[in-house]
């Protein structure tokens, strides 16, 4: 039922440091902090002076206490942490608009964290040699209801109810970067209330 | 692949511009409208001369979507080949040419948030066109046009007038040169950079780019590199059957051509790729002009771009 083999399921791979760049700006969420950490210890090997035009843009997962914070300060003075994702996104907005050309953007956490950060570094035109992003934590999906066009988050399971108009929405692979979620699809369109077994897909 | 059919032009128009460079317009023979194009896009001049052909690229100059005629500007090269010499000293209003249709491997990209422009000389000429598509784009763009002297800076009234203190001139006369680290280090997020002139030019520009950071992707140049000259040789097209001799100021591809074998082309110039062929065999080294291969597709000696790139062998066989 989930349709699958879609081309534009993003891809991602491990983050590595790209020491081409001149300034380095990272955003991690969660779980995210560790290839950012990673990253870091590569950049201060191989080119320490870039540490000095490193910024690192953090929140923590909800309600935990972890200690990344402390760990890149150690390595960065521009250490920025925030209470939530809305607040750390206003942040990067506001840093891109008085970015300069040479910055590369470092992007780790879970995909929908991936997909928000992706799609305000797009309206800067930061293009793909200039972004590199490791998923990591938690699978579940952004949803786009393709009906009323309401965007239901923390999606895990193949079929969703819609947020806005309570439609069951199948969950494709198909993903749009301008709306950085998925495509959901009415699933019982055909013949209202049969839905296939709805299973947690993305945990 | 069989070349798209040429379109007969007349020349309509001669401006000598500089003391090196001659404009020309070019109106359809048939009357009717020419293809459209966008800012940026060449057209391959068909020069037929009683003992052979010369197919050059010329930019465009003319405003994208003034389809009644072409125009472009051709600069007297020292050493020519043969092909520039033709335009300046044969061609005269009334004459009849053949123009291949226009492609564009120098485009705007689209969604830039700023645009840096750098021309050297007759590199001017492909943003000519390109000023036209951005005066109607609300993207903020500057101009920096370097040239020997004034009396070299061709268009500079045009240029002046429409682009005001978005056009910035550097004479070599009076010691002025771009200073790119400058400019280079300090544009916004979503620039792009395109440079177009003398190959030094475009190495530094590339270079000091690459130094400040910049992904490849935001930075554009073009080049129509002239197919340098060389020592004869002789290759066999193992397909055509045909051995061909290919004379000290000849390009490989203009030999093929004149032994009835056709090559795919677009740029004629090393930049486009389209004219990438295979070699069967070789005893000897080849010798690669172009912009498009990798150096490890060069070491590999197993392809080479025939419309610049020559052979020091005894031995060379294509795939053709």
């Amino acid at each position: 039922m989930l349709v699958t083999g879609i081309k534009s399921k993003p891809i991602y791979a491990p983050l590595l440091a790209d020491a081409a760049g001149r300034y380095h700006l990272m955003l991690g969420h969660g779980v995210g902090g560790a290839p950012l950490e990673r990253v870091l210890e590569e950049l201060a090997a191989s080119t320490p002076q870039a540490l000095a035009r490193t910024r690192v843009l953090y929140v923590a997962d909800a309600g935990s206490v972890d200690g990344y914070g402390a760990r890149f300060s150690a390595r960065v003075r521009d250490v920025r942490q925030f209470g939530g994702v809305p607040e750390l996104l206003a942040d990067f907005r506001a840093l891109l608009t008085t970015s300069l050309m040479g910055t590369r953007l470092y992007v780790a956490g879970p995909e929908s964290f991936i997909g928000v950060a992706m799609r305000i570094a797009l309206e800067f035109n930061l293009n793909k040699d200039e972004i590199r992003a490791e998923e990591c934590g938690s699978l579940a999906r952004r949803v786009y209801c393709i009906h009323c066009r309401a965007t239901t988050e923390n999606v895990r399971t193949n079929i969703a109810q819609c947020v806005a108009c309570r439609r069951h929405l199948i969950v494709r692979d198909h993903y749009s970067r301008r709306f950085a979620a998925y495509m959901g699809v009415m699933a019982d369109a055909e013949v209202p209330g049969e839905l296939p077994p709805i299973k947690e897909v993305f945990a | 692949m069989t070349q798209a059919a040429t379109i007969a032009v007349e020349v309509a128009a001669i401006e000598q511009v500089t003391p090196l460079i001659k404009h020309f317009t070019l109106a359809p023979l048939a009357g009717g409208t020419l293809p459209a194009f966008s800012g940026g896009s060449h057209i391959v001049v068909v020069m037929k001369r009683a003992d052979r052909v010369h197919r050059n690229p010329y930019s465009l100059m003319s405003r994208p979507g003034r389809l009644d005629s072409y125009e472009i500007s051709v600069r007297r090269m020292e050493t020519s080949r043969g092909g520039s010499h033709f335009m300046h000293d044969e061609v005269k209003v009334g004459s009849r040419l053949e123009i291949a249709h226009p492609v564009n491997l120098f485009a705007l990209d689209k969604i830039a948030r700023k645009h840096v422009l750098i021309a050297g000389g007759i590199g001017i000429t492909p943003f000519m066109a390109q000023l036209q598509d951005l005066h109607a784009a609300n993207v903020p763009y500057e101009m920096h046009y370097s040239v020997r002297a004034p009396e070299h800076a061709a268009f500079l009234d045009r240029l002046g007038e429409e682009e005001g203190e978005r056009l910035h001139m550097y004479y070599d006369s009076r010691g002025e040169v771009i200073d790119c680290e400058g400019l280079l280090t300090s544009q916004p997020l979503g620039t792009h950079v395109y440079v177009c002139g003398p190959a030094g030019m475009i190495e530094h520009v590339v270079a000091t780019a690459r130094a400040a950071g910049w992904a490849d992707s935001h930075i554009h140049w073009e080049q129509f590199s002239a197919p340098p000259v060389g020592d004869a040789f002789e290759v066999f097209l193992a397909r055509s059957k045909l051995k061909v001799h290919v004379l000290p100021d000849q390009s490989l591809l203009e030999s093929i051509e004149a032994a009835g074998v056709d090559v795919p082309y677009l740029c004629r110039g090393g930049v486009c790729g389209f004219c990438f062929t295979k070699v069967v065999e070789l005893d000897g080294e080849l010798i690669h002009n172009d912009h498009f291969l990798s150096a490890d597709e060069k070491n590999s000696g197993k392809y080479l771009m025939p419309c610049v790139s020559r052979a020091r062998c005894r031995n060379l066989v294509l795939d053709l």
